[in-house]
């Protein structure tokens, strides 16, 4: 093959999907700092803003067809405008983590169902938990929802990490 | 008759060849046993015919064999095994059907007790732990090693003997994921066979020993359909399932017993909920719907055969229902091997029915939860698919672990570039747009773009040429208003970034020929620009 044709990735894939959006907010992040940014302060403070960014713009990506991407929007929308929506922030955490604790109750029992008949459930007890502390949104989720998830959010995570890098590269000569 | 010639078969080959596979198999099996979790199936194969033929039986309970470690257990192999070679001698790819048959004969000879335990004790058998460690001894003419699995035992001979070389097609796909999408599509039906089987339980409960060994066949043949199709997989998982049920339908008339009739209804339900989860698929509701009547005189018949194994299969499924687990499974099926095997050998099929028949009030639990095991380690399966270096962790929890380290590695990553990010960035401001059209090329351009850049450029040229293709015409879209200032900034960018390097120039060209061409293309759909008279928005350009 003379001409190698790279296979052309869906324009709306996930990656240019993430892409574009980050690179826009980047731009944006860049374009709002003062060129004295040399604090670390300043530093810290726009790399929280750019990796919020980043999680925001992979959780718009993926838009909420995903329970960790809605539960990442909202962890996300919720933690910078605390001041205004305290309360009623606090008020639908109050109402979610009585939802998630009662959904977690469910779940649990589910689980030591799940350990009772098989082996299996005794074996994810413990690591299952972790896994829903990385994957957001999965605290309410039984074993096989949480799996699926984790596998989407690997995908998305993996898909952050290289248009990140490649725009680390670029940055960097 | 079919069934006299089964018999006759059983009969010799149990004792010859329930010895024959003893020896060879145990050693084997056991080996093989421990040799894999999650490649039970696969285990299986390499032991030879009865392994081969137990490893089809076992990739139908792939999902059960992942889960436990019962799989591995040779006995269960074998006794899927056999359960594959019946399916084989119908000369019908319903491995479900095999197996309800060898279940049912089985079953019916040996185990009444254990197997009335229901589900518990079919997936105990199919589990292969339990069954064999625990159920030793019971029936002194055949294997051993397989107490409980008596039924098994039979079957293997009669597969032995049978054996057929399907076995191979059997083992070699491994389509669970295909088997279980397959499935999938039968979760509504779930309800129905849970329904079914609640209703022989019911029968079970009310005493017709027929019916119970009904259920019992029916739950070892649905553990064998399951198994088996979780094994064979694919589109002839769809066949396998109405291939038991057929079977069920076929060994129902050959007047093995009603059970029969209820274990190709529940393995074709089975199947389907298995993999989907419990419950039943909807054409093997349809079909066990069928059967049910079929099966109702079917237990008619059975009850007639069936005098004195179904009061032994009583004896031994009212303990067996008591205890309702399926490791107390095993310890019943010991109980009841030794109770039943001196008592049957001519009605030895008609034990294995009742094998099956155990579990009734724990069928629905067990169903769902072999169900959900098998979606879990489904999805198991696929996440070691993505995570690198994972093939070789064998155990859910092993592969757990790796999965948390793995996510928790990406997050970490995700950070460090942030970060990285917030410490470049400030250099470049008006590079967005160059990193914006980078992405895109880089996405894009691959090798093409590469012939030009010269390796001295710096800017990390090179590292954009092995991204994909594809963010550049997304991006394009995006930033249509941009794209002229984003090769303007390109070109110019490249010029400052590189401290003149001529041969930016050169090469900021040939992608703004890509940029011109992607964006030609784009064009027609975002608002043609003004072209190169685009100088307004630099930076902050982008929306």
């Amino acid at each position: 093959m003379n001409k190698y044709n790279p296979p052309r990735m869906n324009p709306s894939s996930l990656r240019s999907r993430f892409a574009t959006r980050f690179l826009r907010t980047l731009s944006k992040i860049n374009a709002q700092k003062p060129t004295s940014s040399s604090s670390p302060t300043e530093i810290f403070r726009r790399y929280r803003r750019i990796k919020a960014a980043a999680d925001k713009s992979m959780a718009y990506s993926v838009r909420s067809r995903r329970t960790w991407s809605r539960a990442m929007l909202w962890k996300l929308r919720t933690r910078p405008c605390g001041r205004r929506s305290v309360k009623t922030s606090t008020i639908i955490k109050s109402r979610e983590a009585r939802k998630t604790r009662h959904e977690k109750q469910n779940k649990n029992t589910t689980t030591t169902t799940t350990t009772t008949t098989g082996e299996d459930g005794v074996v994810f007890g413990v690591e299952a938990d972790e896994l829903r502390e990385l994957v957001p949104g999965g605290e309410a989720m039984d074993l096989y929802n949480l799996l699926d998830e984790t596998a989407h959010y690997i995908k998305c995570l993996t898909t952050q990490v290289q248009v990140m890098k490649k725009i680390a590269d670029f940055y960097s000569p | 008759m079919d069934k006299g010639e089964k018999d006759k078969y059983e009969l010799e080959n149990r004792n010859e060849n329930s010895i024959n596979y003893q020896a060879p198999v145990m050693s084997s099996d056991w080996q093989f046993g421990g040799a894999n979790l999650t490649s039970a199936g696969m285990s299986l194969v390499p032991s030879g015919n009865s392994l081969a033929i137990g490893s089809s039986c076992a990739s139908a309970s792939v999902a059960d064999s992942f889960a436990s470690n019962l799989w591995e257990h040779p006995s269960n192999s074998q006794n899927l095994g056999f359960c594959g070679i019946n399916v084989q001698n119908g000369a019908s790819s319903s491995n479900a059907m095999g197996i309800g048959k060898s279940t049912l004969t089985s079953l019916r000879s040996s185990v009444d007790g254990p197997f009335d335990m229901g589900w518990n004790a079919a997936s105990s058998m199919l589990k292969g732990g339990f069954f064999l460690p625990s159920t030793t001894g019971i029936l002194p003419q055949s294997l051993s090693q397989f107490p409980a699995d008596s039924g098994f035992i039979e079957r293997a001979a009669r597969f032995s003997s049978f054996n057929g070389g399907n076995f191979s097609d059997m083992v070699s796909p491994f389509g669970m994921p295909e088997s279980m999408g397959l499935y999938t599509g039968g979760m509504g039906l779930i309800r129905g066979p849970e329904d079914m089987f609640a209703a022989n339980g019911m029968k079970s409960v009310s005493g017709v020993e027929s019916q119970k060994s009904k259920l019992n066949v029916t739950e070892a043949t649905r553990d064998a359909c399951l198994q088996v199709e979780n094994r064979a997989k694919k589109s002839p998982g769809n066949d396998r399932r109405s291939g038991c049920l057929l079977r069920a339908n076929e060994e129902a008339k050959q007047g093995i017993s009603g059970n029969e009739s209820d274990e190709a209804k529940f393995s074709g339900q089975d199947e389907p909920s298995s993999l989907d989860g419990a419950g039943g698929e909807p054409s093997a509701k349809g079909l066990s719907s069928k059967k049910r009547k079929r099966t109702l005189q079917d237990a008619e018949i059975d009850q007639a055969k069936g005098g004195q194994p179904p009061t032994e299969a009583e004896k031994d499924g009212a303990e067996d229902q008591q205890k309702g687990d399926q490791k107390q499974t095993t310890s019943v099926n010991k109980t009841t091997g030794k109770q039943v095997s001196p008592a049957s050998h001519p009605p030895k099929e008609e034990y294995i029915h009742v094998r099956a028949r155990r579990g009734q009030a724990t069928n629905s639990h067990s169903l769902a939860e072999r169900v959900r095991r098998e979606k879990i380690s489904e999805r198991m399966k696929f996440l070691q698919d993505i995570v690198p270096g994972c093939s070789k962790v064998t155990g859910k929890a092993v592969m757990l672990d790796e999965i948390i380290n793995y996510v928790q590695s990406l997050q970490r990553q995700v950070e460090f570039l942030s970060m990285k990010l917030a410490t470049v960035n400030p250099r470049m401001d008006f590079n967005i747009e160059g990193l914006l059209a980078k992405d895109i090329i880089q996405s894009r351009a691959g090798p093409s773009s590469t012939p030009g850049f010269s390796p001295d450029l710096s800017v990390g040229y090179p590292s954009l040429h092995p991204s994909q293709p594809g963010l550049f015409q997304a991006a394009l879209p995006v930033t249509g208003s941009n794209t002229d200032v984003i090769r303007r900034s390109l070109s110019s960018q490249f010029t400052s970034v590189t401290g003149g390097l001529k041969e930016s120039n050169q090469l900021s060209n040939p992608w703004e020929d890509e940029l011109h061409n992607v964006v030609q293309m784009n064009y027609g759909t975002t608002a043609p620009s003004d072209g190169l008279n685009v100088n307004g928005p630099r930076p902050s350009g982008n929306t």
